[in-house]
């Protein structure tokens, strides 16, 4: 299920969580681990100038400046690479989204690993405004995995899934992921739907038929094909809060979420508030779906 | 007659050689073998008397030297107002000493003329407006530089533009193999949200078939999925050349005469293979030029036309806006101060100022729409035109012609710019990294794919959550 998992890295520190997450999975699971760094966004119309991904200076990539740029990768993540049997590193120019898209296409990727943030100072943001993760995580035809935090990376393989469901289209493709990884890693599943109170006064029978109603939809929804490991909750809240309380009130090591946002300015579109905030909240990797391929 | 390994006279013909020059960081060589290339006088004014027609001459013979061609050069004003930037100034003592010499000239001289050609002018036609005897210096930079990039005179970006397209038929590096795919790409990526969605490749007979600049395929293929939403919305009949579909022509920007025609000639082929009722090139404007307005006289055609009628995006956009083939909600209108840039390239030479303003009476909020001043044929270039943008060696040149744009912009009080044209968005997107003056800038595909009114059964089934 994951035999090719795509990297993407601009070597800085904030992609470390994401590294230690993809190369640990490539250790465990035996799949080649393909390093994307995007070393510049081009910048000056026909010109050959590229601003660097790091520096945000303007450079001329030629083989001098890529060797280089690998040499540095290769040290950054050196007992990485050696710790898995198969690894490449792949090294481009022009804008990140559109260039982890296009090598995930390319090499038939099966997953996508990402830090979350570049920082707002980084040149990936110059110019061209939304953040690379909101793209690439609505256009992959692959799940696209998220580490944010550092303390989401340390983490020993799968043992238990939350898939958290809004009972989108996108949700579908989701819990199908969800569920073959519980299945294949032999791992615990939770499905959960937060019902959104937030801002609301409800009455409280309300809220427990729509809590009940939830778990039926649930049951009716998704099918399970005889997985056992499997248990179903519906929390009432703020939907963000209470993903990240479930995660961890079951040591949850992955979070699978849908990601759906029709949403073309990406200054308005961010991830969806719900996915983004999970993402900077969540103790372990996020994964977010949104199309059926790769599932 | 020393001709440099990477700087002489002869076009780049090959990759290999394009590769070599390319590896040249910066043009490094490149330029230390410019300063030791010889100009060869016989072929020069040879040249010369080949291909400089009675208009040139008498535009040199009758420039009376009044100076009234000055105010309307935007360098001249953004450069000190100094002499040396006066239109009239800049072509007499370039071309026209050039031919007063009959082509006797040295390194120093064509090098100088190099810096005129590229960095002091952009061929944006205005002083030709503003001159009482109608002399347009901008056609005689042109010609100018056409005159240099046969001896080798020529920047080094623009000798590799000119070899990319000289190689790859594209401004960049595109194959057929590369457009075709990243077109499957882009209809596969879209599909989902636009039922139906498609980007139909040499389709014969269609009523339209697109063109565009190789960087969106390269860079930001999302413009030409853009495109294909908007056609599909509109129910067109249309299709895109897997040969021929790169309209821009970077060697118009070198003088690369041959090449022109060459690129010129390869997009007409497409035409003609997949005969199109009408052609549609994107949103740039010196690719309008190349195949549009000059392209059918490099191509040799008698009536100065292309094979088939071929329109700019804009034309086609205030068409299918006015025709109600696409329809805007109101309600996404655009409600803040915008103000629009006019391309010299399709504006000034040709005349689409009303067409751009059509387009933003159905996508602006009445009363927000600002106008530049000056505007429409009188707009000012964006400082970036004729090549200006990507010359790393003039770019303290051109960071300061990013001036004039920005007083112009500042003035307005807008901070969204629209800018239907390539170079004009580039210019304007570095211009805030230069100056960060705090503006937004953008084409017209996405801004209209986020105001339509798309009919139900183009919409996709089962929208997202249902909570």
């Amino acid at each position: 299920m994951f035999k090719k998992i795509l990297l993407a890295t601009s070597g800085a520190p904030s992609t470390f969580g994401a590294a230690r997450v993809a190369f640990d999975m490539g250790k465990r699971y035996g799949a080649e681990v393909l390093v994307l760094n995007v070393m510049g966004v081009p910048t000056k119309a026909y010109s050959q100038v590229v601003n660097d991904v790091r520096t945000g200076e303007e450079v001329e990539v030629d083989e001098e400046y890529r060797a280089w740029v690998e040499e540095e990768l290769k040290n950054t993540f050196e007992k990485q690479i050696e710790s898995v049997e198969y690894s490449r590193i792949i090294l481009t120019t022009g804008l990140p989204h559109r260039e982890i898209l296009r090598a995930a296409r390319e090499n038939d990727a099966d997953l996508i690993v990402m830090g979350a943030s570049s920082g707002d100072s980084s040149v990936y943001r110059k110019g061209y405004p939304g953040s690379t993760l909101q793209r690439v995580a609505k256009a992959a035809r692959c799940p696209v995995m998220t580490v944010h935090r550092e303390t989401a990376s340390y983490w020993g393989g799968f043992g238990n899934i939350v898939f958290a469901t809004d009972f989108s289209k996108q949700a579908e493709s989701a819990f199908k992921f969800a569920l073959a990884t519980a299945r294949e890693l032999d791992t615990d599943l939770t499905i959960l739907h937060a019902l959104d109170i937030s801002g609301k006064v409800l009455d409280q029978n309300e809220i427990e038929d729509r809590i009940i109603a939830a778990r039926e939809r649930i049951r009716t929804a998704y099918d399970l094909d005889g997985f056992k490991n499997c248990d179903v909750e519906v929390w009432e809240g703020v939907p963000y809060v209470e993903i990240v309380k479930m995660a961890r009130e079951r040591s949850a090591d992955l979070i699978v979420m849908a990601h759906h946002s029709h949403e073309l300015d990406p200054e308005k579109a961010r991830i969806g508030s719900t996915m983004e905030q999970v993402i900077l909240r969540a103790g372990c990797p996020v994964v977010s779906v949104s199309k059926p391929d790769k599932v | 007659m020393p001709e440099g390994i990477l700087c002489n006279k002869t076009p780049i013909k090959t990759e290999e050689q394009l590769k070599l020059t390319l590896a040249d960081k910066g043009g490094k060589q490149y330029y230390e073998e410019l300063n030791n290339l010889d100009v060869d006088s016989d072929k020069l004014w040879a040249s010369i008397q080949a291909t400089m027609k009675s208009r040139t001459k008498t535009w040199l013979e009758i420039c009376a030297h009044c100076g009234l061609c000055a105010e309307s050069c935007f360098l001249y004003q953004v450069n000190g107002r100094v002499p040396e930037q006066v239109p009239s100034y800049k072509i007499q003592s370039t071309l026209g000493v050039m031919v007063k010499k009959k082509g006797k000239v040295d390194n120093a001289f064509m090098q100088m003329c190099m810096e005129t050609a590229w960095a002091k002018c952009t061929c944006c036609n205005r002083c030709g407006m503003y001159c009482p005897h109608g002399i347009d210096m901008g056609v005689m930079f042109s010609y100018l530089r056409g005159l240099l990039y046969s001896q080798g005179f020529v920047p080094w970006e623009l000798k590799i533009g000119a070899g990319m397209h000289r190689v790859y038929r594209a401004q960049m590096d595109v194959t057929t193999e590369d457009w075709v795919e990243t077109c499957e790409w882009m209809a596969e990526e879209n599909e989902e949200e636009w039922p139906g969605l498609e980007i139909p490749i040499d389709k014969e007979d269609a009523d339209i078939m697109y063109t565009c600049n190789a960087r969106e395929p390269k860079h930001y293929p999302e413009d030409v999925a853009e495109a294909a939403i908007l056609f599909h919305v509109a129910g067109e009949n249309w299709t895109v050349p897997s040969e021929g579909w790169e309209q821009t022509s970077l060697s118009m920007f070198a003088g690369d005469w041959e090449c022109c025609k060459d690129n010129v000639l390869n997009v007409y082929s497409a035409i003609e293979r997949l005969r199109p009722k009408r052609a549609i090139g994107t949103e740039c404007g010196h690719a309008h030029r190349a195949t549009v307005i000059e392209g059918p006289y490099w191509a040799g055609r008698e009536d100065g036309q292309p094979p088939v009628p071929y329109i700019h995006y804009v034309e086609w956009l205030a068409e299918a806006l006015r025709t109600g083939k696409l329809k805007i909600d109101p309600a996404k209108r655009i409600k803040e101060p915008v103000t629009l840039q006019d391309s010299c390239n399709y504006v000034r030479n040709q005349g689409l100022k009303n067409v751009t303003r059509e387009i933003l009476s159905y996508i602006v909020e009445p009363g927000y729409f600002v106008e530049m001043s000056p505007s429409k044929e009188h707009n000012y270039c964006c400082g970036g035109g004729g090549g200006f943008n990507g010359i790393g060696m003039y770019r303290a040149q051109r960071n300061m012609a990013l001036r004039k744009k920005m007083e112009q912009i500042l003035a307005t009080g807008c901070k969204l710019v629209i800018a239907p044209c390539h170079n004009c968005w580039d210019a304007i997107r570095d211009l805030e990294e230069e100056y960060k003056i705090g503006i937004r800038w953008s084409f017209l595909k996405p801004l209209v794919i986020g105001m339509l009114d798309v009919p139900e059964h183009l919409r996709p089934k089962d929208e997202g959550e249902d909570e």
